[in-house]
């Protein structure tokens, strides 16, 4: 049968970042995507070698304007590895808190934007208005709704106080029962069932052998989430991972749905763990500079990240490398691709939650 | 098999259409601050001793401080709002403003008009009595002298 190439991005309406996706179709099939990236590179490789290690901080966070705080806390928890710094503990917990938050504002948007593409508009802006009630929080908390600027090498920069925080978990649980019905309507809806339901399929041994991510790989029954390992105070809290074992879009909309009580639950554990006290300390002053390598990793709310720090002794590091969760699930998105309608293209690609701003840095 | 008369979003509709409006009346209903929300940077004059320690400190070098001029400028257009010069200062010289600009009702422009505020930006504000081409030059620095 005749093949032709239908060229997907840079510039797409439901992809709002570029990247290309030459589509080889026979008829309305699709047989084979060959994807292009690298249209946002911004060099951060190249300026890690120009700004202090202080400041990088700032930039890394800029990677993303979703996973802000995550970035920025990769990088402080990675130095502070390097470093030897001890954190204090109320700092290691307000940054479990604000990643969780993080992680529930992400999701949120990614639901809006993922209705946005089934044709759901209505539902769009219900994901959206829920959105900006966790976004208040984080304005209320660190001064910024996208870029917080809190995280240091060392500890945090803002405390919040124990009244505060009990209002937090208060609000965010209003906010859970008012979600609660947003989530019924992702889960049982007709038309989102009949338009996601056995598309993009992604088996269990598939998800493995490409190495997925995420809510991708718990999607398709993967119990992977770097929060099992226990670090950055996971241990202290009581979670099992969300997992599906459809691996269909569906199973990946329902994934995130559910991650959103996981997170508020999470939320409100850590609060009541927490040491109580407002003056403890939240920051360790950090002195020298920084020699030796190490990697870290994160469990963003798109998947596992990692980032690789080499420091030389001086003020600016010698190389620094993050590798992001949608990198990860590009070939896990580019082999659901095959073999699906060209209809369903736009919703696979959204179900992977593609970041290609975090890809390409 | 789903239920095609399982509709459960025409319930959640119909409330909104009888529900205020989710979404503010800006510019007539302004959304207030938090206390703690960044914006941008002001500067005491009264009380800083030039020292520079916020200019080096500055991730994104907007600031110029100046002892010999007793000059201090800031490219606002560089300014993250990161805060950290904020956290340096001894004195206290630096505090944020939230005040932005509500550009249709401060100038009565309208909606279709060039809004003044962005170029506001990028003008050079020299404050009175500062040395004779200060700040001529770089777009987007506003500076002030003693």
């Amino acid at each position: 049968m005749k093949r032709t190439v239908v060229p997907m991005g840079p510039q797409h309406p439901v992809l709002p970042e570029p990247i290309v996706l030459d589509l080889v179709l026979e008829d309305e099939k699709v047989v084979d995507a060959i994807p292009t990236i690298g249209y946002i590179h911004r060099g951060l490789e190249m300026l890690v070698e120009r700004v202090e290690f202080t400041e990088f901080g700032y930039v890394v966070e800029r990677i993303c304007g979703i996973c802000s705080f995550m970035h920025g806390m990769g990088y402080a928890v990675a130095m502070e590895k390097i470093m030897a710094v001890e954190v204090p503990e109320r700092a290691s917990w307000l940054r479990l808190i604000w990643a969780e938050m993080s992680r529930i504002h992400s999701h949120l948007l990614w639901l809006g934007l993922g209705a946005d593409a089934f044709g759901f508009e209505n539902l769009f802006m219900h994901c959206w208005r829920t959105r900006e009630e966790v976004l208040d929080i984080f304005e209320k908390t660190t001064g910024g709704r996208i870029i917080f600027s809190v995280n240091r090498i060392g500890g945090v920069r803002r405390d919040i106080s124990d009244s505060e925080l009990v209002a937090i978990v208060e609000k965010l649980e209003q906010l859970g029962a008012g979600f609660a019905e947003t989530a019924r309507i992702f889960e049982t809806d007709p038309s989102i069932r009949h338009r996601l339901g056995g598309v993009g399929i992604l088996t269990r041994e598939d998800a493995h052998a490409v190495d997925a991510v995420g809510p991708m790989a718990r999607a398709s029954g993967i119990a992977l989430d770097t929060r099992l390992t226990g670090t950055h105070f996971y241990d202290r809290l009581d979670f099992e991972p969300v997992l599906e074992t459809a691996g269909d879009c569906l199973a990946r909309v329902v994934v995130r749905v559910r991650e959103i009580t996981q997170s508020i639950d999470l939320i409100r554990q850590a609060v009541e763990r927490m040491p109580k006290g407002e003056g403890a300390p939240i920051e360790t002053k950090v002195r020298g500079n920084p020699t030796g390598e190490t990697f870290e990793r994160l469990e963003q709310p798109r998947g596992e990240v990692i980032y690789y720090i080499k420091a030389n002794g001086t003020k600016y590091l010698e190389r620094f490398r993050a590798r992001t969760p949608t990198f990860a699930n590009i070939p896990a998105m580019i082999k659901l691709v095959k073999g699906c309608d060209l209809a369903d293209v736009p919703n696979i690609i959204m179900t992977i939650d593609p970041c290609i701003s975090c890809t390409e840095r | 098999m789903t239920n095609p008369f399982n509709l459960p979003m025409v319930g959640r509709s119909l409330r909104n259409l009888v529900s205020r409006p989710a979404t503010r009346r800006y510019p007539s209903e302004v959304r207030p601050h938090f206390p703690g929300t960044r914006g941008t940077i002001e500067f005491d004059l009264d009380t800083c001793v030039f020292c520079g320690l916020c200019a080096r400190r500055c991730p994104t070098v907007a600031l110029t401080v100046s002892r010999e001029d007793r000059s201090f400028a800031i490219e606002q257009l560089r300014c993250i709002a990161c805060g950290v010069c904020i956290d340096v200062c001894n004195k206290d010289s630096l505090h944020m403003s939230v005040e932005a600009p509500r550009v249709h009702l401060r100038t009565g422009a309208a909606p279709g008009d060039p809004r003044p505020g962005h170029e506001e930006w990028h003008q050079v504000q020299p404050a009175a009595g500062s040395p004779p081409g200060q700040g001529d030059s770089a777009g987007g620095t506003a500076a002030a002298a003693v």
